[in-house]
């Protein structure tokens, strides 16, 4: 029979107007777990059971209930013991719990043919059940796998495009910190540029002053406040001899313009055909200017171009003849401290 | 109707409830059993093995298949048909068809005292589906249900080819279904 065959029968069962084989069939089918044939039956059987609510009713004698209530014995059975007495191998017609409760007139009793009929179609329907529903369970695996595996590809499409942003994130700042290390170079040009401005500015003026004569010289505060403006100026000091305990004095340097600016205090006053000559002492005294003090008890040298020192260990100030000597002949008045 | 857990009380051997169980059905499957066996005295012999069997067996019944009316109809139908078929066996061919049976009714005696409101409106809703539909599916589903004819044997009794009987049978009750479905989808049914 075909499905539909089947479920076409489904109210005739209820009805009971089924004959065996239909019957077996159906039954069969249903052991099977076809879900749509079992709730169209629990309608149908639904129905059955109302039927007799449209007769007339008629009640029972009165002695029955007596009967029946002096009756009851043995006591309930309980679901194990029940449970134990032989299953009926199928329902009969429209009786849908009838297995439950086997008839107990031996009419239409089933003959061996058709036991082992049966048998056979509920092996069948149960295998094919089986097979359906291990299909039905490899079918929904598959299709669980197919949805994790969707669910994977989506997750790394996912950290791919975060890995992209942070790829590109991290571009933009390494480019913000080179445009950074380029304005800092940038800056720092300028503020050499700057210095060295000023530098020649000052060179200027000194220029101008000396070619404008007295109307024109600048201060020492002048040339030291424009020394001391200049970044990384080196500073020695000086500490008087023995010839003068009470001198000192300090020199500063300016490596890139080669500016020596000497300035000293309570040096005696050079005598007449004397004059104070500066030397840097390598392996041996150079000479890089010369000086004179006449009552005041400040003086001060400016210096330009002079030859690199950086490698001179001392300092020191000598009195020498008028006009100075290529090499230091007099007392040493002012010496750098090593 | 009745309570389900009327019947777990039953189960538990509660005498008390077991006389509720039939002052609740006993006129319904009275009624059931004549109009199948068409016999008073046959009819209270059945409702008497029927009863002792729900007290014995009580505890098969399973909540899952069905409501404890049902139940108890089925199994007084499934009861009555098997004492018909063995009648039969033995020659005796009972007057009880539909015609007869209207016959052997006795007058009503109205409503069970222990009949509900709700009781009441269902019998009236039963009857008047089963009166809705065409004779001729109502003697079917008739002729199957309470005298226990196959398809075959009712084409044969009233001489009607056999896919005319299943097409009657199968549009009879799926009209019951349908009027009467309401019943038991909202749980009125006990």
């Amino acid at each position: 029979m075909t499905h539909e065959e089947l479920q076409e029968s489904v109210p005739l069962y209820a009805a009971g107007a089924l004959d065996r084989i239909e019957r077996q069939a159906l039954e069969a089918h249903l052991l099977s777990g076809c879900a749509s044939c079992h709730s169209a039956l629990k309608d149908y059987q639904s129905v059955a059971a109302l039927l007799p609510l449209g007769l007339s009713p008629t009640s029972p004698p009165r002695s029955l209930k007596a009967t029946i209530m002096a009756g009851r014995n043995p006591a309930p059975i309980p679901t194990e013991a029940a449970s134990k007495e032989p299953a009926r191998p199928s329902l009969e017609p429209g009786e849908w719990m009838n297995h439950l409760f086997p008839p107990t007139a031996p009419a239409r009793s089933l003959s061996l043919p058709w036991a082992l009929g049966l048998a056979t179609l509920l092996i069948v329907a149960v295998g094919g059940y089986l097979v359906w529903n291990f299909a039905a369970q490899r079918s929904v695996d598959t299709s669980n796998i197919q949805q994790l595996e969707a669910s994977l590809q989506e997750k790394s499409a996912t950290l791919a495009g975060v890995h992209r942003e942070v790829g590109d994130q991290a571009k933009a700042l390494a480019e913000l910190r080179n445009e950074m290390q380029q304005r800092t170079n940038e800056a720092a040009e300028a503020k050499e540029q700057l210095v060295q401005r000023e530098a020649e500015l000052e060179e200027a003026r000194v220029q101008l002053s000396q070619q404008g004569g007295a109307r024109i010289v600048g201060t020492p505060q002048d040339e030291l406040a424009t020394l001391l403006r200049i970044p990384n100026v080196k500073a020695v000091s000086l500490t008087g001899s023995d010839m003068a305990k009470r001198a000192a004095g300090f020199l500063l340097y300016d490596s890139r313009t080669q500016n020596v600016w000497l300035y000293s205090v309570n040096l005696p006053e050079s005598p007449a055909g004397t004059t104070y000559q500066l030397w840097a002492i390598y392996n041996k005294p150079v000479s890089i200017g010369t000086f004179q003090m006449d009552t005041g008890e400040t003086a001060h040298l400016l210096v330009k171009k002079v030859p690199s020192f950086k490698d001179a260990k001392t300092f020191a100030v000598s009195l020498e003849p008028s006009g100075g000597r290529p090499q230091p002949t007099g007392q040493i008045y002012l010496l750098s401290r090593s | 109707m009745i309570d389900p857990t009327l019947l777990a009380r039953v189960v538990q051997g509660d005498q008390q409830a077991f006389s509720q169980l039939y002052d609740h059905s006993s006129t319904l499957l009275f009624t059931l059993a004549v109009r199948i066996l068409g016999n008073h005295d046959e009819a209270a012999e059945l409702l008497q093995d029927v009863y002792l069997e729900v007290w014995r067996k009580v505890s098969r019944y399973d909540v899952g298949r069905g409501t404890p009316v049902a139940w108890l109809v089925t199994l007084t139908k499934s009861r009555a048909i098997d004492r018909l078929r063995a009648r039969a066996s033995r020659g005796y061919r009972a007057t009880n068809s539909l015609e007869a049976g209207t016959a052997t009714q006795v007058a009503d005696p109205g409503p069970s005292p222990f009949e509900t409101q709700a009781d009441q409106e269902l019998r009236i809703a039963v009857e008047a589906a089963v009166a809705g539909l065409p004779q001729a599916q109502q003697q079917a589903i008739e002729l199957a249900y309470y005298e226990g004819l196959s398809h075959a044997e009712i084409a044969v009794r009233l001489n009607q080819p056999l896919g005319t009987v299943k097409t009657r049978i199968k549009l009879g009750m799926s009209k019951l279904r349908d009027g009467l479905q309401q019943w038991w989808t909202h749980g009125e049914l006990q």
